[in-house]
């Protein structure tokens, strides 16, 4: 299943305990061997194929075949095909930049259209929408928040840092256990630093919604925004705010990918500066950071994890969803960002490496230990799961590993884990 | 005439024997509003205390009779009290759960005729408190006087949640709380005001944190004349029994309020749990935050929604009904242990059938309904018939699905968003959306217009087509009266 990837990742992994099914995507052609011995047009797995040689091409700088390669695609593909159209598509974009070093720019260009595009009511339609059919990102505010609750109970003053671009959707169904569980309702400080240029625009209608619900709830809130930082790296203990006597959660929901990989300790070592009582990780279970000099397999694992979202967004959403079509294009930029911008060309910059579960795990080990997840959270998360579609599952990680991953058609997609000092 | 009949009655339940009749705890919610004139008896005192933060959310007006000084105080032990062999043969020893059980067990080991009878029949009324010294039920004076009220309450309060339900992982201490809680969840909807219906909860609370209807409601609130206020707060008291701070109840709405934390008797838990499915099921802001939750302890919906000047006066009628039916039962002699938790049918069924309580409240409601003129339309004797065939009718769990099914595209509807994951609504009636008194009527599933002509029909024909579904939810569609056994 992970053939391609097995046996180059530096950094060991397993699989989580759910056995995975070998899909057939990666077994219609051999591990890192070339595609010549295939027929062309193997059913639906062309584009993999296509993709996967091209890549290799560039790697190779083998000219010719680069520009056939592309031409193909090009002929091949749409971003309003069937699945593999649009990853041929999305991923020839890619290629296409990283082949003519225009990758920035490119990303650039996508980013401002959508941003131009972009208003409260098309974000929260989005992100609403997509939690109501899939719970790729529920999932981890679920857990995220079993894990906040169970440690901040009993305390009167809250204070949740959340570094992330969901809205603060995760945070209505925590303002309403603070509201119901307790005899005594803790005033809560949201803290919430966005990266995502495309969330900072909305941001003051978020806070003004929060604030409301927050009145409603009948929870004392208080609600800030950090959004002058342009990138994660440089976000300081100051800037946060923290008081002395509240007790705090931080909260990172996609954010640590978004730190340069040389700025991830150090950022973490900031966290365990706050004196938090729990930190809560979620991120997707995909490895963009140890492949990172070596093009061909980074766009191997990159095509993988997309392949598998994508398909998940065919079978989640309908065919004619604009909802849909908008998250793909959000995949498209971050595409051509892994695989065609280059990391840190100034110290001020982003990125989207993501990094698997056990990846961050050795991070986090270094300032913190892990926190399990009580069974109550566990059997939320089950029940959350039947809630949809079926073939979403819960996998439990072997041993030495934290954190809970949820399984789609049994590969892990997303992992979330609870941390604290 | 009827007014005098069932104050009689009352008077005879209540003050006529007050050791026998009645259950020295809890059990009538009478509730004596201030500024009502003290039209009915106030021989019940007593405590307005809230004592926990349950019994805030159960809203039920905590009242102790005069403690019985006859009845004599049992405290057993926490080892007795979880016992389940509780009753045990002298001869063998072995334990029985119930009494009949040991009768027929004690009967094949050939006793001669003086030895089985039972030994020393009880006479004196028992009361139990809970072993739990932290207990506010441990003191005498706060005695149960049911023994399974009393090892539910320590289940409950004190002791592990052992059983829970697989849909949505709430746990219970209490086997028949998980069976009930189990056979209802899932079937609950839980409506916007934006007209959106979802089917999960935590779904409907992230959409509602965002929903621009939140926005708009905020704003007609801060407009709103002191009537908006005035009438949620008498709303509010009515139910609570206290008036609450205006600020604090919003967050009631979540709560589930069947948390079967607490119940001090099965009456009281009847009300708890019909409160609790309707908050559980059927979260929705509206004008008035509590409305949805307490919509059976109003009795009276239609006058608060849809006109929020009658709120004030008719509090008094509906809790007389209630008092009524109570009463009632009572003085009928049907009781043999005059306990009123177990009287009035429908409550006695609370516990084990949920679904089934849908038809009993709108059995009230159709009452009050009628434009406000009593209730007494319909003699006592028919009411209580009524309540006799409901509770009598089978209750199978799908008898809240049964009614949507059913009715799903007969009726009118209010207007309502489509979405492919949800119910489908026909949309109509989008005034009442605007006119905010949507979220009951939404609810209600019941336009004004159809309102009035059903009552035309009706007259106090058993309550016609007012079958309102107290709950407010779950009952997506209220069931045109002719398909709903019992009802003619």
């Amino acid at each position: 299943m992970y053939n391609n990837n097995n046996n180059n990742n530096l950094h060991h992994h397993h699989q989580p305990q759910i056995s995975h099914t070998s899909t057939s995507r990666s077994s219609d052609y051999s591990a890192g061997g070339s595609g010549d011995g295939e027929p062309s047009g193997t059913g639906n797995k062309w584009a993999s194929r296509l993709l996967k040689e091209c890549a290799r091409a560039i790697s190779d700088k083998d000219s010719s075949k680069i520009h056939h390669l592309l031409w193909m695609l090009n002929e091949l593909s749409s971003p309003y095909g069937d699945c593999d159209q649009k990853l041929a598509s999305y991923f020839l974009q890619a290629l296409f930049c990283k082949a003519t070093e225009s990758g920035q720019r490119c990303f650039n260009t996508l980013t401002s259209v959508a941003e131009k595009s972009h208003s409260f009511d098309s974000a929260r339609k989005l992100i609403l929408k997509f939690q109501e059919v899939s719970p790729w990102t529920t999932f981890g505010h679920l857990a995220a928040n079993g894990a906040i609750l169970e440690a901040l109970d009993g305390e009167p003053k809250l204070h949740i840092i959340d570094i992330s671009n969901t809205l603060c959707t995760q945070w209505p169904t925590l303002l309403e256990a603070l509201a119901t569980r307790n005899d005594d309702t803790p005033h809560l400080k949201l803290t919430v630093v966005v990266t995502a240029n495309i969330v900072r625009s909305v941001m003051k209608e978020i806070s003004q919604r929060m604030e409301k619900f927050a009145r409603l709830m009948g929870v004392p809130f208080e609600f800030n925004v950090i959004t002058g930082l342009n990138h994660l790296g440089g976000l300081t203990k100051e800037a946060l705010g923290v008081l002395e006597d509240e007790a705090v959660a931080v909260n990172c929901i996609g954010a640590l990918r978004r730190v340069t990989v040389k700025e991830r300790a150090p950022l973490i070592q900031m966290f365990r500066s706050l004196g938090p009582k729990v930190v809560t990780v979620v991120e997707e279970e995909a490895d963009f950071s140890s492949t990172r000099y070596e093009f061909v397999k980074c766009f191997e694992e990159c095509l993988r994890f997309y392949t598998l979202y994508f398909e998940m967004l065919e079978e989640c959403f309908t065919p004619t969803s604009n909802e849909k079509l908008m998250l793909e294009r959000e995949c498209s930029r971050s595409i051509v960002r892994v695989l065609a911008c280059e990391d840190g060309q100034d110290n001020e910059s982003e990125c989207e490496r993501r990094e698997r579960g056990s990846q961050w795990s050795e991070r986090l080990k270094e300032a913190f230990s892990p926190v399990g997840f009580s069974d109550d959270v566990a059997d939320d998360v089950k029940a959350l799961l039947k809630r949809y579609k079926a073939g979403w599952g819960l996998a439990q990680p072997h041993q030495n590993e934290t954190g809970l991953y949820l399984t789609w058609k049994e590969e892990s997609v997303v992992w979330v884990s609870a941390w604290k000092p | 005439m009827l007014e005098t009949m069932a104050e009689e009655s009352i008077s005879n339940g209540f003050i006529k024997n007050p050791v026998t009749g009645s259950n020295p705890a809890v059990v009538a919610k009478k509730r004596n509003l201030p500024g009502t004139p003290g039209k009915y008896p106030v021989y019940m005192i007593i405590s307005a205390k809230f004592f926990s933060f349950e019994d805030h959310l159960h809203g039920v007006l905590m009242l102790c009779l005069t403690p019985d000084p006859e009845a004599e105080v049992i405290a057993l032990s926490p080892k007795t009290l979880t016992a389940t062999n509780r009753f045990l043969c002298e001869i063998c020893g072995k334990g029985f759960q119930r009494e009949q059980n040991l009768q027929l067990h004690r009967r094949g080991h050939n006793l001669p005729w003086k030895l089985k009878q039972r030994t020393t029949k009880e006479v004196r009324k028992r009361v139990y408190v809970c072993p739990e010294k932290t207990c506010v039920h441990h003191h005498p004076s706060r005695a149960l006087g049911d023994l399974t009220g009393i090892k539910k309450h320590f289940y409950r309060k004190h002791g592990e949640k052992k059983w829970k339900c697989e849909k949505c992982s709430k746990r219970y201490a209490v086997q028949s709380d998980w069976k009930a809680h189990s056979k209802t969840c899932g079937t609950r909807e839980y409506k916007c005001d934006c007209g959106t219906l979802f089917s999960r909860r935590d779904s409907f609370i992230t959409h509602r944190a965002f929903c621009d209807a939140l926005a708009e409601e905020t704003a007609r609130v801060n407009a709103a004349s002191g009537m908006h206020s005035l009438a949620a707060e008498n709303f509010n008291y009515q139910l609570m029994g206290n008036p609450l701070d205006t600020v604090m109840p919003f967050s009631t709405v979540f709560n589930p309020i069947s948390s079967n934390d607490e119940a001090v008797d099965q009456t009281r838990r009847g009300f708890s749990l019909w409160m609790g499915q309707a908050s559980q099921g059927y979260d929705s802001f509206g004008k008035s935050t509590l409305q949805e939750i307490h919509q059976f302890g109003s009795l009276n919906p239609g006058s608060i929604y849809g006109d929020p000047m009658v709120s004030t006066s008719n509090p008094p009628v509906s809790d007389y009904q209630l008092n009524w039916v109570f009463g009632n039962k009572v003085s009928s002699g049907n009781v043999e242990d005059h306990r009123l938790s177990s009287t009035s049918l429908p409550f006695s069924n609370v516990k084990e059938n949920g679904p089934q309580l849908v038809s009993v409240p709108s059995l009230f409601s159709t009452q009050q309904q009628s434009h406000q003129t009593p209730a007494f339309s319909m003699s006592a004797t028919a009411l209580l018939q009524k309540a006799a065939q409901i509770g009598a009718t089978s209750t199978d769990t799908a008898f809240l699905g049964s009614f949507g099914t059913k009715c799903s595209n007969s009726q009118v509807q209010d207007g309502n968003k489509h979405s492919d994951l949800y119910v489908s609504n026909t949309p109509s009636d989008l005034e009442n959306s605007a006119n905010g008194i949507s979220t009951l009527n939404q609810l209600q599933m019941y336009p004004a217009k159809r309102r009035r002509m059903q009552n035309e029909d009706s007259g106090g024909g058993g309550g016609g087509g007012e079958t309102r579904d107290f709950l407010g939810v779950g009952v997506q569609v209220i069931c045109h009266p002719s398909s709903i056994s019992g009802w003619k």
